[in-house]
């Protein structure tokens, strides 16, 4: 029930094999989570009530319900009627946990921009789209990146739920050398210091961005 | 050139201006004066629909506005100063003045830079062009927002008390530029508390008080001989002030 070194030693470079996947899934979800959850914000602040009322119910579905119970969802019956491979389903249901996230974080931005600013780009003629292009998501995107930071960290320990689905990222490989040595300790706590190598780095930096963005720069 | 019938705006329940008829002509200068809470600046902002009016009518160029007007482009025709600037703060001077003739008018770089340059170097600002708006004092900004607008070649100009939200140091350059301005003929509606510049620009005065327009004359007039006691009130109390 101890840590042991040479089984740390031994099974290393296989757990590490597992990062691939772990990193391909986090970047995937955040691609296509940041790029969906800035669409339901957007629905969200919009004026037509029936496109408001998708995106708040998509919000609050998902995020009223456990990743690991729609992990399930997508795995078991939605990768099973479209037929996806278990990688595509992960980065599925990934994304569409973290758009909902995502979305909350860019509407709290894009409502903290002042008035005035949206006033102004439209007293010079721009229309509602220009107006968001080019004047109040540049300025959004410099205040949600430390959010933002935050929900990649989140998204990245996520991935370990995807073990469910038979994908061999780190914590999947962890439980599998956990039964083949027998050893409970030293797998998961080698799984544990690989995930901190990431996150450690990534939640200070959101910090730092923090406090740069509240001194005004 | 542009004309309210009977405009009339409420926030709910509340009256911020009751029946306003009002118009402006060509080269013509107006300035709207009067106590806070008269509904000046929110009947300003309806001329251009920032804010919708509840009801009544505006013509802009014997063409009537409304909601489902092509807003867009009646608005790049209406060049609007703020109270408090709203510079674009991600963008450099020369940039808040670029975005509007590149992204409205579709010019290319170079052109619109030219144009830019043109309206900063009005405004006195061509040698502060790279600079963001936190770099540039009140005055600054403010000298920028009104190149911002002048740079989409307007025909009108709306300015919402342009010196309220500035250092008394900084409100003469700002009020001289828009004199400035005002000389080349372009026409303008410009809500203010100055009185010196009132009666240095304005054509015409128009006292804004109970949500009404109270009082119409040259500026002269309005301050020498204020018809009406709802006037002779407000000026007695801006007087005090500015002794």
């Amino acid at each position: 029930m101890q840590f042991k070194l040479d089984i740390f030693v031994q099974n290393f470079p296989y757990l590490l094999g597992g990062l691939k996947l772990t990193l391909g899934l986090t970047l995937f979800a955040m691609v296509f989570g940041i790029a969906l959850g800035l669409g339901l914000a957007l629905l969200k602040i919009s004026k037509n009530s029936l496109l408001k009322w998708i995106a708040t119910i998509y919000i609050e579905v998902v995020r009223g319900t456990p990743l690991l119970l729609q992990i399930l969802i997508v795995y078991f019956v939605f990768a099973k009627i479209i037929s996806l491979d278990a990688f595509t389903a992960g980065v599925v249901a990934l994304s569409l946990n973290s758009a909902a996230y995502v979305s909350e974080i860019f509407r709290a931005g894009i409502e903290s921009i002042p008035k005035g600013q949206m006033e102004a780009a439209l007293s010079v003629g721009m229309n509602y789209s220009q107006a968001m292009r080019y004047i109040i998501l540049p300025q959004t995107i410099r205040r949600v990146l430390p959010p933002v930071t935050n929900e990649i960290v989140a998204m990245f320990k996520d991935t370990s739920l995807v073990m469910v689905m038979g994908l061999a990222e780190l914590t999947y490989r962890a439980k599998q050398i956990s039964a083949s040595t027998a050893n409970v300790m030293t797998p998961y706590i080698a799984a544990g210091l690989v995930y901190l190598v990431f996150t450690i780095p990534l939640t200070r930096y959101a910090q730092r961005l923090e406090r740069r963005f509240s001194k005004g720069a | 050139m542009l004309k309210t019938i009977n405009l009339t705006k409420k926030f709910g329940d509340l009256l911020v201006f009751d029946n306003v008829n009002f118009s402006i002509d060509k080269g013509e200068k107006v300035v709207i004066i009067g106590p806070s809470g008269a509904g000046k600046s929110t009947f300003i902002r309806c001329l251009n629909f920032l804010e919708f009016p509840t009801s009544g009518e505006v013509y802009f160029d014997g063409k009537k506005i409304d909601e489902s007007s092509n807003l867009p482009l009646m608005r790049k025709r209406i060049g609007m100063v703020f109270q408090h600037f709203n510079l674009f703060p991600h963008l450099t001077a020369l940039e808040n003045v670029t975005i509007g003739p590149k992204q409205v008018n579709g010019l290319k770089d170079k052109e619109a830079q030219e144009i830019a340059m043109h309206y900063l170097s009005k405004v006195g600002l061509d040698k502060r062009v790279s600079h963001y708006p936190s770099q540039l004092s009140g005055g600054e900004k403010q000298r920028v927002a009104i190149a911002r607008a002048l740079a989409m070649k307007p025909d009108l100009m709306l300015f919402d008390e342009p010196t309220s939200a500035l250092d008394v140091e900084m409100i003469k350059e700002v009020l001289d530029t828009i004199e400035k301005v005002a000389l080349e003929g372009m026409t303008m509606i410009v809500v203010t508390h100055e009185i010196s510049f009132a009666k240095e620009v304005a054509d015409r005065l128009i006292f804004m008080a109970d949500k009404k327009i109270v009082e119409e004359s040259t500026p002269r007039e309005f301050f020498e001989n204020p018809q009406t006691d709802r006037a002779k009130k407000f000026l007695d109390k801006i007087v005090n002030i500015a002794v």
